[in-house]
């Protein structure tokens, strides 16, 4: 004698065994991580989690996993009509949690808080900035030469960008090369006299905000200017109309303790859990598309889907108060 | 079966206002802030920690026992469920001792950097930097 449920949802039920498993370990670590991680990043105005976002998100869930039961009710009483509608329902608030998510993800790219992208120490911001405004530089060179250039290789680490002003080191004087020469033609076409006025101007900006690099990356290698001044220096120069467009990519300095391990966690968590909405999404959008056909033989797969989606619903409930307000 | 129906729409609902609720007393958590706050001789984060955590767990059992229809299910739950529960809870145990819980002091930059910062916030209350970014 087997067990009195259908194969599928013990096979659900197994399934979802190991999806606990899944789930744990990522949790865990993240719990172990953060217990021993002292000055974890919690406040909200550093990490820009936002708790009502969070909150919503969860009430979303809990929501689409109430209309999942009526489904499965509509289903047992053979109201179709019932269960369509409340799976319409569900795959609706499926997408409001994503675009709720999304826009979360779009905050973190904007401040770009991206594991390996948050600099931890006023010194580690420092580099960041220069590494960030000599990217400007450049581009402002190849764009304004409209020349095609070699691709350009990663800087290994952020002292090679740093000491790159002094172009001394043989690996970095090979990649600037192409760069510094874009440099000499701009030179030669702003000292060109037929060169017209408003091309003059565009070159002229150019080489004042290269000066005004090569200047600011002079003190940060001699580490004469500490953070509060860097972002001084860099907020005036974004405030200049000349500027402002050109500035956009050099982020606000801020480091975060830990806060690489925290974007690590937040969007391997998160990541993780949306991808499980997406399928749970699939797997609604396959009833759905049943229309009048679907019938008694689709219940056990309701059911199942069901189960699945409440697990989903499950994740978040733990994420919410880890990531969100701990 | 087909009596209880209407029985089980009215639970599912009370269910899904019970778990409003306790989403609320999360948020409601967060809002009085106890991490700054010192009850009963126990640090905010811990009380804060295993209040919403409590929270959590009590959403969890309603999902699972109601929603998830675990209450009417057969004795194959137990043992379907309690070794992946049990493997789930020892792994974190198992790695708290050596990355949760150190005897050494870490040795890292951003722990300087910490250190420092405390020292400069004991100092001078004016212009700590984690707090100097303005949206």
């Amino acid at each position: 004698m087997g067990l009195p449920i259908p194969h599928s949802k013990l096979g659900m039920w197994l399934f979802l065994a190991t999806e606990i498993m899944f789930f744990s370990a990522f949790i865990g670590a993240y719990i172990v991580l953060r217990a021993g991680s002292p000055g974890w990043p919690d406040d909200p105005e550093i990490t820009h989690l936002r708790v009502w976002a969070g909150g919503l998100n969860t009430f979303v869930l809990i929501l689409s996993s109430y209309f999942v039961v009526l489904a499965l009710e509509g289903m047992k009483v053979e109201n179709f009509a019932k269960a369509r509608r409340y799976l319409c329902l569900t795959l609706l608030l499926a997408c409001v949690f994503l675009g709720i998510k999304s826009y979360e993800y779009a905050g973190k790219f904007q401040y770009d808080i991206l594991p390996g992208h948050i600099p931890e120490t006023p010194r580690m911001a420092i580099d960041k900035s220069m590494r960030e405004m000599k990217q400007v530089v450049d581009q402002r060179a190849i764009t304004l030469s409209a020349a095609k250039l070699p691709e350009k290789t990663e800087p290994v680490n952020p002292e090679d960008t740093v000491e790159v002003a002094g172009v001394t080191d043989e690996k970095t004087e090979e990649v600037e090369t192409p760069v510094e020469e874009l440099r000499q033609q701009l030179q030669a076409e702003l000292a060109a006299e037929d060169t017209p006025a408003a091309r003059k101007k565009e070159l002229q900006t150019y080489f004042d905000l290269g000066d005004k690099y090569r200047k600011l990356n002079d003190r940060a290698l001699e580490e004469s200017i500490s953070m509060q001044e860097m972002n001084k220096e860099l907020e005036t120069l974004k405030q200049d109309p000349q500027y402002a467009s050109l500035m956009a990519p050099v982020h606000f300095l801020q480091p975060i303790i830990y806060g690489n391990l925290f974007a690590s966690v937040y969007f391997l968590l998160t990541g993780f859990h949306a991808l499980h909405v997406v399928i749970g999404m699939l797997l609604f959008i396959i009833v759905l598309i049943q229309g009048r056909r679907l019938s008694k033989k689709w219940k056990d797969y309701v059911e199942n889907i069901g189960l699945y989606w409440h697990f989903v619903d499950l994740v978040w409930i733990f994420l919410f108060p880890l990531i969100y307000i701990i | 079966m087909s009596d209880q129906h209407d029985h089980a729409y009215v639970k599912y609902s009370s269910i899904f206002y019970a778990l409003c609720i306790c989403t609320g007393l999360s948020i409601v958590f967060d809002v009085i802030d106890l991490k700054k706050q010192n009850i009963i001789g126990m640090n905010g984060v811990v009380l804060l920690a295993v209040l919403v955590l409590a929270v959590a767990c009590a959403k969890a059992l309603f999902v699972l026992i109601y929603f998830m229809h675990l209450k009417f299910e057969g004795r194959w739950k137990y043992v379907l469920l309690s070794p992946t529960i049990v493997l789930a809870m020892g792994l974190t145990i198992a790695i708290t001792p050596d990355i949760g819980i150190h005897y050494y002091t870490n040795e890292a930059p951003q722990i300087d950097y910490l250190e420092q910062a405390r020292e400069t916030a004991a100092k001078t209350d004016a212009l700590n930097p984690e707090k100097s970014h303005v949206e």
